[in-house]
């Protein structure tokens, strides 16, 4: 420090004043520890099955950059739009916001985004690679189908997709009630994977022989034609029961079927809430028999809820043994269970209770209670030897590589799950083409998002993403004195008398202040947003900021870790410098 | 131009004439009507200023003193909580040498909640390293704002113009409001000395270590004692423009008194009525009016009266503990001398109590009738039903 | 000689505005004026006050004014609860605006009055409305009228500098006021026994006894 006199008239003025900055005081060599730059991954992308960038996408979202938050989106994702509304969004119950207050709205504004995309007409521009001369053959138009062939064609293959029914989109276009997934939003998000060159043949039932004839034109096949069978529930009177699905499918083609009295929907996965659900619509009065207790049921927690609110009843613990018709009503008569010990994944096993029976009189009984491979051949094989089980599909490798994915592999079987299946298909196949079998484990290692199973096409294809530490930020690594407590966004629905008379779409999409205010609550775990802290609070103005990026001066960071500290959403790190 | 305006305009219009460039206040009770008119000011236009509009007179001394070191002519104004919450940084204000005017007008502390004229507001900033020059009427309190920024850029110090609350600031009276032109005369354009410039930068007032502080501090006072000069050299071209002056001290009928009576403000213009009364009686009674209370002006108060028999220091504030501030001061002025007079301590006027002639005269006559005095301070006019209550 | 004006008001009635527009008219017509509120925690209806000091030379009193030689009351209802002669020189006026005689005059003996329905002299010229007319302009005129001064050119002159509104209306309003104001004179302290009717106005020096309406109106209290 200096100080500086001046004189005017002879009255003293003696004040401290300095022009000499601390430059020449390097305090970098006294540094133990450096601080860096380190983006790190969010919990919520690494529970979501396709790995989204979802610290990123609302990071964009937030600055109103939605055409790029859907192009980040759609490098793991061909389905925002479809996802928005049907995903099972486990990212939002790994959310750290949750901590805090409520999770951040990852579903809305996933749905949101894929909106956005066509109300706004964006022709999103992703990385797709050259041709490479090599044809993929896909068998089913479902999601795990449709997902494979998106991922292929961008990494330069020609894909044929083959569709037994009249139109794509499988499971998407026959199983979910329109009132949760509307056609057009469907057809919006197939034709934008076509416009990619996408080849889809639709009514083309293919056979075992397929297989045989596929090795002269295609280079490999991907099986993801999920399960075409309602599993059987080996009981007396069965064929009295109507098939769920085909219920289902037959709304999807648009048959008027009035329904009327009480039914039975025995099962509880996602397929009998939908089945019972649209029941409430068609006028009936739907009771789901479940064979567990309630809080087992395999459906989305947020699905049995609006059931229950729509009028649908639930019946737990009783197993159905047989269906006696009587006139033209049916008795269904029903096993009461108990619930016994804890089985190998969680679930509280049923045991009868006693050999005690109810019987419930119904005026039709529907049964939904799972699905099943139609052909033997769409069931991948066991004990060959060039065969590698991975977490979303099983690829063989005889004369042709074969992918069996989606439905037909996955022990979780959502959507999102049927992408991730042909993502890795995707990766796994170029992977093969590119450095062999034996490569295929390690090179797919390398894309896994933190810890999860899931992958980024984003990272196997070079992109930013390929240096984000797999580090999984944890809310306590999140600096929470920068964010104020916030509830999340509700959106707005159709009101329950009105829902219920029809099949058109509850819940509306977010509005852009809606959907950016929401984005706003999002702690960006690891992402760095550019909230420039760290330069602000350097005591040793060591941060500098150039081109929109920001450098740390080691001649003059001493390590100090403010930094680090006042980073709210951990994207820096600190460690022992290298000496 | 000769105008009926109330004492606060009286300040606006001085400050407006002043050409201030940055103003900052927060609202209080009796001062409110000095930055209300200078707001309006601001917003017509007549005044090419920018008012910055704060959360506390702590922020508005911050302010001022932010734009004061960018190097241009700032005013606030406060008063009571006001400036007891500016505390901390009147010192700063003086330390880093910024010439910055503030109103203060002399308002009690709480509790008991009082909006009413009481000095021990300003007196309890004393040692802060502000000028501060109390006022008598409307007249003075324009003059002496314009005065103060002569005198504030001269020697780089802050100086208060003090004013009574309501007796003076809300008190309409003829005021001689000058020309624009006549100022100008009278007060060039600012040439700071200190000026912090982005282009060429640098830090002020940061760390200032045992061996510069000390010589920092004696630097103020070195700039403190040249005020009575200089003060006296601003009037004197205040005077060759404008036919008026003040004074660090006034003394009126002095020389041949007996008694004198010291007094501040509103007060000792009343006290010219008693004089005048007391004189037409035969009493051998002066006045002595005080302006400048700090700098002190020690010299000038030893030489006024060391011939005098009696001093009666007429305090309208109280030192807890010790006496009334003016009383303390003048005695701490004139122990010094072999020979000086005894000085009578009087406490009166507190919290907005009236100060009439009547009250006054028995304090002359308590002077008169006694040797000397009989404590420290003796309060005048405490209703006795309730302090015996 | 020093003059000292008290004003009794109910804050909202402009009486503060009144008392300084009254100051500039003296200042106008050459004298030295101070004037200022008693400053207390004022609202709206509630009693208030003002001081007015004219001389011809410098006035150095800053203090409040206890003995006013004159004082003005902005609503007859005041009387009921404040003592508007305390401290009054004897002789003194008290112009109170009333449309008639105060009901009660016991404290007015040995001062002179002066009545002025300033209300409906507010509503005939549009200023405020029936349950709330601004009647201070029109106090200003009779206040002229009641001392003689200042001029009512320099009333005008003040109103039009001081009230921000309808200055041609208030100007009017005063006018009205100087001519309308009744000027009784001398309340008579020997007279004062009995009931009230048999109190009577001396005649006052100054006051031209025409203007005396022979029926005086009671104010209804």
């Amino acid at each position: 420090m200096t100080t500086a006199q001046a004189s005017s008239d002879h009255i003293s003025l003696l004040i401290s004043r300095s022009k000499i900055s601390t430059e020449i005081n390097k305090t970098g060599s006294w540094c133990f520890v450096r601080p860096g730059y380190q983006d790190r991954t969010a919990p919520c992308s690494a529970a979501c099955p396709v790995g989204e960038d979802i610290g990123r996408i609302e990071m964009l979202a937030v600055q109103g950059l939605f055409k790029k938050a859907l192009e980040t989106i759609l490098q793991e994702n061909p389905f925002p739009a479809v996802c928005g509304r049907v995903c099972f969004h486990p990212c939002e119950g790994a959310c750290n916001r949750g901590e805090f207050d409520e999770p951040i709205s990852i579903n809305k504004l996933e749905r949101f985004l894929g909106d956005i995309a066509f109300l706004d007409g964006f022709g999103p521009s992703i990385l797709n690679l050259p041709n490479n001369g090599k044809k993929i053959a896909i068998v089913g138009a479902g999601p795990a189908g449709l997902a494979a062939a998106y991922f292929l064609t961008r990494l330069g293959y020609v894909c044929d997709v083959f569709e037994a029914a009249d139109a794509p989109g499988g499971l998407l276009r026959w199983g979910i009630p329109s009132y949760r997934l509307p056609s057009d939003i469907l057809e919006n998000e197939i034709q934008r994977i076509q416009n990619l060159g996408v080849r889809i043949h639709c009514g083309e039932k293919l056979s075992e022989d397929f297989l045989i004839e596929a090795k002269e034109r295609y280079q490999a096949v991907f099986l993801g034609c999920g399960h075409g069978r309602s599993t059987g529930m080996n009981i007396a009177g069965e064929q009295m029961a109507v098939d769920g699905l085909k219920f289902l499918y037959r709304i999807r083609n648009g048959e008027k079927l009035p329904m009327q009295g009480t039914i039975a929907v025995i099962g509880g996965g996602n397929s009998a809430i939908d089945i019972a659900r649209s029941l409430i619509r068609l006028g009936a009065k739907p009771i789901i028999v479940y064979r567990r207790r309630k809080q087992d049921m395999p459906a989305f927690e947020h699905e049995i809820k609006m059931a229950l609110e729509e009028g649908v009843q639930i019946q737990e613990l009783l197993s159905p043994v047989r269906i006696d018709q009587d006139g033209s009503d049916y008795i269904l008569s029903l096993q009461e269970m108990k619930v016994g010990e804890q089985d190998a994944d969680g679930r509280a096993r049923v045991v009868p209770k006693d050999s005690k029976t109810q019987s419930l009189r119904v005026n039709q009984v529907f049964s939904a209670i799972g699905a099943e491979p139609d052909e033997v051949w769409k069931v991948p094989p066991e004990k060959i030897p060039e065969i590698l089980t991975l977490s979303h599909c099983t690829i063989t490798q005889q004369d042709l590589p074969i992918v069996f994915g989606g439905d037909l592999t996955n022990s979780n079987k959502s959507v999102t799950d049927a992408v991730a299946s042909g993502k890795q298909a995707a990766m796994a196949l170029d992977t093969l083409f590119q450095k062999g079998w034996e490569n295929i484990n390690d090179r797919l290692s390398e894309c896994r998002v933190g810890n999860s199973p899931a992958l980024s096409m984003e990272i196997y294809m070079g992109g930013d993403r390929k240096n984000r530490s797999r580090h999984i930020v944890a809310y306590n690594e999140v600096n929470i004195d920068y964010f104020q407590p916030c509830n999340r966004v509700v959106s707005l629905s159709v009101p329950l008398q009105k829902s219920i008379c029809s099949f058109d779409e509850i819940d509306h999409t977010l509005s852009t202040t809606g959907a950016m205010s929401e984005a706003q609550r999002c702690f960006n775990c690891g992402i760095c947003n550019g909230c420039d802290n760290c330069r602000l609070f350097c005591p040793e103005v060591a941060v500098t900021l150039e081109d929109n990026k920001r450098q740390i001066n080691f001649d003059y960071c001493k390590g100090c870790g403010i930094c680090v500290v006042e980073c709210p959403r951990s994207a820096m790190v600190i460690e022992e410098k290298k000496v | 131009m000769k105008k009926v305006i109330e004492g606060s305009h009286a300040v606006s219009e001085a400050v407006r004439l002043a050409r201030v460039k940055v103003l900052s206040a927060y609202p209080i009770t009796p001062q409110t009507h000095i930055v209300e008119s200078l707001s309006e000011y601001c917003a017509d236009g007549s005044m090419d200023a920018r008012f910055m509009c704060v959360e506390s007179e702590h922020s508005a001394m911050a302010s001022v003193i932010g734009a004061a070191s960018g190097g241009v002519r700032t005013f606030t104004a406060s008063s009571s909580h006001g400036l007891a919450l500016m505390h901390e940084l009147l010192h700063w204000a003086s330390g880093a040498r910024l010439p910055i005017v503030m109103a203060e007008v002399n308002r009690a502390l709480g509790p008991g909640w009082n909006l009413w004229m009481d000095q021990t507001d300003s007196l309890a900033q004393r040692d802060t390293g502000w000028i501060q020059l109390y006022c008598e009427d409307g007249q003075e309190v324009l003059d002496t704002t314009i005065q103060a920024y002569r005198l504030a850029e001269m020697v780089n110090l802050p100086v208060m113009v003090v004013l009574d609350a309501f007796f003076l600031s809300h008190t309409y009276e003829p005021v001689n409001v000058p020309d624009q032109e006549q100022v100008d005369r009278f007060l060039p354009s600012y040439v700071p000395r200190i000026q912090l410039d982005t282009a060429n930068p640098c830090a002020l007032n940061q760390m200032a270590p045992p061996p510069v502080y000390m010589e920092m501090r004696h630097s103020t006072q070195m700039a403190m004692e040249q005020v009575p000069r200089l003060f006296k050299q601003v009037e004197d071209e205040f005077f060759s423009i404008f036919g008026r002056a003040y004074g660090p001290v006034e003394t009126v009928l002095c020389e041949d008194a007996e008694i004198v009576m010291i007094l501040t403000g509103t007060a000792a213009s009343t006290c010219r009525q008693v004089i005048s009364d007391l004189r037409s009686k035969g009493e051998k009674v002066g006045l002595l009016k005080l302006k400048m209370f700090r700098p002190f002006p020690t010299e000038l108060i030893r030489k006024i009266l060391e011939p005098i028999q009696k001093v009666a220091v007429v305090d309208r504030n109280f030192s807890f503990g010790a006496s009334g501030i003016f009383a303390q001061e003048i005695r701490a002025a004139l122990c010094n001398y072999p020979e000086h007079p005894p000085v009578f301590g009087y406490i009166t006027g507190l919290g907005g109590r009236d100060v009439t002639p009547e009250i006054l005269e028995d304090i002359y006559w308590r002077t008169r009738n006694n040797a000397t005095p009989k404590a420290e301070s003796q309060w005048v006019g405490l209703d006795q039903e309730i302090v015996e209550s | 000689m020093m003059q000292e004006i008290r004003f009794h008001g109910r804050g909202g009635q402009g009486t503060v505005m009144a008392s300084i527009a009254l100051a500039k008219a003296f200042f106008k017509a050459g004298y030295y004026v101070q004037t200022f509120p008693v400053f207390g925690s004022e609202r709206r209806g509630a009693p208030v006050e003002a001081y007015l000091r004219l001389d011809k030379k410098k006035i150095l009193v800053r203090s409040n004014v206890y003995t006013p030689d004159h004082v003005v009351v902005q609503d007859y209802r005041l009387l009921q609860t404040i003592d508007v002669t305390k401290g009054l020189k004897p002789g003194g006026w008290i112009l109170i605006n009333s449309p008639g005689l105060p009901d009660d005059m016991d404290n007015f003996s040995g001062y002179r009055l002066a009545c002025v329905d300033a209300a409906r002299i507010a509503l005939k010229h549009n200023l405020g409305t029936r349950t709330q007319p601004i009647i201070n302009t029109a106090m200003m005129g009779a206040f002229a009228r009641m001392l003689g001064a200042p001029p009512i050119d320099t009333i005008a002159e003040a109103i039009n500098n001081e009230i921000p509104v309808k200055q041609q209306q208030n100007i009017e309003a005063a006018k009205d006021a100087y001519e309308e104001v009744q000027l009784y004179g001398m309340v008579d302290s020997l007279q004062t026994e009995g009931t009230a009717q048999s109190k009577h106005i001396k005649n006052p020096e100054k006051v031209n006894l025409t203007q005396v309406e022979p029926q005086l109106r009671r104010v209804a209290s």
